[in-house]
């Protein structure tokens, strides 16, 4: 459990609290007036400046001595900040977590709130220019994307009920997308991505300049040497390039650290030879978000 | 003492953008050879427009520390209006 568990998980994860995910949450936190800001101006979020600084070559910036070290300390803060004066423009409080097929069902089928949506994604439209309909939003984030037309797919039915949206995730983690939960804004949750790395605002921040924008899952693979028969083919489903098939083992090796526990390579195997475990489990990795 | 210069990427936008032919929603051409998809489609900051459906758009190279200099972007642009260049 990380520390949003403890802040917001009511004694488990943060993503089952039921109290997240509720209208009362958001009217309190003004998340109507909040997510209407934000996705009106959201391509806009690394060109614009923020305390002079823009995310334009972000690497070369974060290097440098002493400044890198202060940027870094800023982002995060505005990244996790939970005050009353954040601004929607800039993103404040909003980061997820990978989560594995399984949770994001159990989401879909009882905690989110209605009415629920799936529109384009957001992060491959603006890094890829690509509209992929893949991101199921609720709740109060529904009615703000509706307004916004560059969201909304013209020939597919884009309202859609808690079976349909189990559906769907479950088709786009078998595609290989990574599933995701997201606070916008902090505490209160709206949405389940299905993810991809880089083109994923949130893992592009994380996996390249180590900003936690996204948390690694609750859990991690664990490969299971007498079922692996070295196929190799959970090495190709990887985006995180923790799995390494090695020819003289004839079987799959796991990097630990860089296995964010998406659970998507398990789809690949048709041995049964992995499975997810939770992440506390895992001596190294305890703490390790 | 200061880390290595990143690439420099620049986008011409009297060739691509609000003032450009081409609408760059359209072409998106240069973000998909990219393969560490460094480039982001964007509304220009400070320009007034309709925040429901705004109409101008423009290219801008982001993650310039990324770029590993290929030159793919350079190649697949209709308009020729990227040049890429680094010490």
């Amino acid at each position: 459990m990380c520390q949003w568990c403890m802040k917001h998980g009511a004694g488990g994860k943060w993503y089952m609290n039921a109290k997240n995910y509720s209208n009362e949450l958001a009217d309190s936190l003004l998340a109507r007036e909040y997510l209407t800001e934000q996705w009106r101006n959201f391509e806009n979020i690394y060109i614009r400046k923020i305390m002079g600084f823009s995310s334009i070559d972000l690497g070369y910036k974060l290097q440098m001595p002493i400044i890198g070290k202060l940027l870094k300390w800023n982002a995060e803060k505005m990244i996790h900040s939970d005050s009353k004066n954040r601004k929607a423009v800039r993103g404040d409080g909003h980061f997820g977590q990978v989560i594995p097929l399984e949770d994001a069902k159990v989401i879909l089928g009882n905690l989110a709130a209605e009415p629920i949506i799936e529109n384009y994604c957001m992060c491959r439209w603006m890094q890829r220019g690509i509209k992929e309909c893949c991101c199921i939003n609720f709740g109060q984030l529904s009615g703000v994307i509706e307004k916004l037309p560059r969201f909304i797919p013209q020939n597919l039915q884009y309202k859609i009920s808690r079976e349909e949206a189990i559906e769907r995730i479950e088709k786009h983690n078998k595609r290989g997308y990574i599933a995701s939960v997201w606070f916008q804004p902090v505490p209160y949750i709206n949405a389940i991505c299905s993810c991809e790395n880089p083109e994923c605002g949130g893992m592009r921040l994380r996996s390249d300049f180590g900003l936690h924008t996204v948390y690694k899952s609750e859990y991690a693979i664990k490969v299971n040497p007498d079922k692996c028969q070295a196929c190799g083919m959970c090495v190709q489903k990887c985006q995180f390039g923790s799995l390494k098939l090695v020819p003289s083992l004839k079987r799959v090796i796991v990097d630990p650290m860089k296995c964010w526990g998406c659970g998507i390579c398990r789809h690949a195997c048709k041995h049964d030879a992995l499975e997810i475990v939770p992440r506390e489990s895992i001596p190294g990795l305890r703490g390790i978000y | 003492m200061f880390p290595k210069k990143s690439p420099k990427v620049t986008i011409d936008y009297a060739k691509c953008g609000e003032h450009g032919k081409v609408d760059p929603r359209d072409c998106t051409k240069c973000m998909k050879a990219c393969d560490p998809a460094i480039f982001i489609i964007h509304e220009p900051v400070g320009v007034e427009q309709d925040p429901i459906d705004p109409k101008q758009w423009r290219i801008t190279a982001v993650w310039t520390s990324l770029c590993n200099k290929c030159l793919k972007c350079v190649e697949v642009c209709p308009e020729k209006a990227i040049s890429v260049s680094w010490s």
